[in-house]
């Protein structure tokens, strides 16, 4: 028999979200900082591979929580961090970044305006960074195998906790999380239903590209990491569905998630209740502290004209380019991108 | 024929006499679950997880002598041999302990095909020579001393709990479960009259992408084990046969599978490194009994050889079938 025991440190305990019950056939992985798993994978295993000397920087490009994942990886592993960000970074995980001791570059306000926007302009900084820093290590979450792969942690813990799951909800980012989970949890229950949870004008299931105005899913960058025929449907949420349904969240389970948990639950929410002989599960990346000013605030949602409460059903779509609608869904049926948008039937 | 081929005894000569050592080790019928996965420290393992098979099995039987250094046995035995030796060397100094002696073994294991026959060999022949000096050795050690003997052993010794095995540092590194769920299992041999030599066989090489995939089996074997859902535990054990298409195809594996979901069955099991399969069934379902003796006649009509029904219940219908 085992007993229980102490964690390593900090990136360990927080790596595994909790399962909690939301409904009969409806279970949260409950993430306080969903990215450690592959920050602290990718991490790990360069430097058991010997990528990632002592003297080694690493370098990544992110505006996100993947670099606050780093930034507790790299106080461990005592390594240099340099971010490269862009001047929308979030002035809370900015001071929670530095005060880890990373190096975070913010590309200047006018690179949001050229072609390819922040992202292109991130990218390019990150390369001349790395040109003058022989060996340095570059994690490319958005790129790197080992992104998906870390995920078999959440399918085991999963499978042990639950059984036989049915459907897996999930935002949709990197393509890290879902693809992941899903096809680890596939290898022991190949018909498990996953569907993704994407925001309007992001291109990652078909949208043009445009401005979102809800963070932390969506893309204006196709990843490699993202493999669409993993996936059975694809749901797009607006800003201000997301963000009553994470106040439903906090208010109905004192489950207190970010936006794009929010998101995730007002899909899974409406699945489950449709399909109640299926188990479903539902990715919560983060938690609410960052939204406190903003989501968790009547009168900032009221001035953002966020008070409408989401639609009880999505409007299911016959064409995944259509970006407008408040929440919209289509059967993408596990085909490639290239497949959907010639038109190939599911 | 095949059929009597599998199921004739391997034997030499064995008489009764006072002043032996006798043992006795059961067969296994392939695995639920075989890969690589992360022990405790993080390192990577090869290891299995059994499907025993009790009604089969190796009896040896150790006779001492003073004479001469060493164990001599018939030239086909050289494991058991070398498994007697080391034995021997565990009980050296102790007094009336053997310096040599001869072994004998009988055997109703089919060789060749996954069974678990050199191990069932090795353990009976250890724990003859044991039984001789007055000893009963720990399931562990007998583990330790089986791989030492044949490089690679079954934990067919460890009878008393479901264990994942490194089979080839001779360890268990997890318990699962005290037993197994009741499974009613139609076994089969996938390729008849033909065998693999396991010592020659290279290991499997897996990628990081199934190193992930065996993690993911094992958590769900836990759950399947912890309450006792032979659905997860045929869903592991498929998933686990399926991995191994790649380094030793059984060419019916899919057709078996769906012979067996078709019945009700909760899917498949396979020798790793060997040729049986096994349709697995809840044996606490009432179809079950029906649903093994149909898929048995299928499995014939297929041209393939069945080899056991493990769990057979009460009535034993299918059991006679394959009784000879």
């Amino acid at each position: 028999m085992s007993i229980r025991t102490g964690y390593e440190e900090a990136t360990e305990a927080y790596q595994l979200p909790r399962l909690v019950r939301l409904g009969p056939n409806l279970y949260g992985a409950c993430f306080t900082l969903m990215k450690m798993i592959p920050a602290r994978y990718i991490l790990r295993r360069a430097l058991a591979e010997g990528r990632l000397p002592a003297d080694a920087t690493i370098v990544e490009t992110t505006s996100g929580t993947f670099g606050l994942a780093l930034a507790m990886q790299a106080v461990h592993l005592d390594r240099r961090l340099i971010l490269v960000s862009d001047p929308v970074v979030d002035e809370r995980l900015y001071r929670r970044l530095t005060d880890l001791g990373a190096v975070v570059e913010r590309v200047p306000a006018a690179a949001g305006a050229a072609p390819g926007g922040y992202q292109a302009a991130r990218l390019d900084r990150l390369h001349e960074i790395r040109a003058g820093l022989p060996g340095s290590f570059w994690p490319e979450q958005y790129s790197n195998p080992d992104n998906p792969r870390s995920y078999a942690a959440v399918s085991e813990l999963v499978l042990e906790s639950l059984g036989q799951v049915d459907c897996l909800v999930g935002p949709v980012g990197s393509g890290g999380s879902m693809t992941g989970t899903a096809t680890y949890l596939r290898s022991v229950v190949p018909e498990c239903r996953a569907i993704a949870v994407d925001t309007h004008h992001s291109i990652l299931f078909g949208h043009p590209d445009g401005h979102r105005e809800l963070r932390g899913l969506g893309m204006g960058l196709m990843p490699a990491n993202l493999d669409h025929t993993v996936f059975d449907d694809v749901h797009w949420t607006s800003a201000g569905a997301a963000y009553q349904a994470t106040r439903r969240l906090h208010r109905r389970h004192g489950l207190f998630m970010g936006p794009t948990s929010g998101a995730a639950y007002l899909v899974a929410d409406w699945w489950a209740r449709r399909n109640p002989r299926a188990l479903t599960v539902v990715m919560f990346p983060d938690e609410g502290y960052r939204y406190q000013d903003t989501v968790y605030d009547d009168a900032w949602l009221a001035a953002a004209g966020h008070t409408a409460g989401p639609p009880t059903d999505p409007e299911p779509l016959d064409d995944p380019t259509r970006a407008d609608g408040v929440w919209t869904s289509y059967a993408w049926g596990r085909r490639t991108h290239a497949e959907v948008m010639s038109g190939v039937p599911a | 024929m095949t059929q009597r081929a599998l199921h004739e005894l391997r034997s030499t000569k064995v008489s009764a006499e006072f002043g032996i050592g006798k043992g006795y080790a059961p067969a296994h019928h392939g695995e639920l679950l075989q890969g690589m996965f992360r022990d405790a420290s993080g390192g990577l393992r090869r290891a299995l997880v059994t499907l025993p098979q009790t009604t089969r099995g190796t009896r040896a039987v150790f006779r001492p002598s003073q004479n001469h250094w060493g164990v001599v046995g018939s030239p086909g035995l050289t494991k058991v041999r070398r498994a007697a030796v080391l034995a021997l060397r565990e009980f050296a100094g102790r007094p009336g302990a053997a310096k040599g002696g001869h072994i004998e073994i009988v055997s109703d294991v089919p060789v060749g095909i996954g069974m678990g026959s050199s191990t069932s060999d090795v353990t009976a022949a250890i724990r003859a020579v044991a039984d001789y000096h007055g000893v009963t050795l720990s399931r562990e050690e007998l583990g330790r001393l089986a791989v030492l003997a044949e490089c690679a052993s079954d934990p067919v010794m460890i009878d008393d709990r479901v264990v994942l095995f490194a089979h080839r540092d001779g360890v268990v590194l997890e318990t699962l479960g005290h037993r197994l769920p009741p499974l009613l299992v139609v076994g089969c041999d996938t390729r008849p009259g033909d065998s693999v030599d396991t010592d020659r066989f290279p290991p499997a090489e897996y990628g990081d992408r199934e190193i992930g995939f065996f993690g993911v089996l094992l958590a769900a074997l836990r759950r399947a084990l912890a309450t006792e859902d032979v659905a997860l535990l045929g869903r592991v054990a498929t998933a686990s046969a399926r991995i191994n298409q790649r380094f030793l195809p059984k060419d019916n594996l899919e057709a078996l599978l769906e012979l067996c979901l078709a019945h009700g069955g909760a899917g498949i099991q396979i020798a790793h490194s060997g040729t049986v399969a096994g349709l697995i069934f809840d044996a606490r379902s009432p179809d079950a009994p029906d649903a093994a003796v149909r898929c048995s006649a299928r499995i014939e009509a297929m041209g393939l050889v069945l080899t056991t029904v493990i769990g057979a219940p009460p009535g034993g219908t299918a059991e006679e079938r394959t009784a000879c």
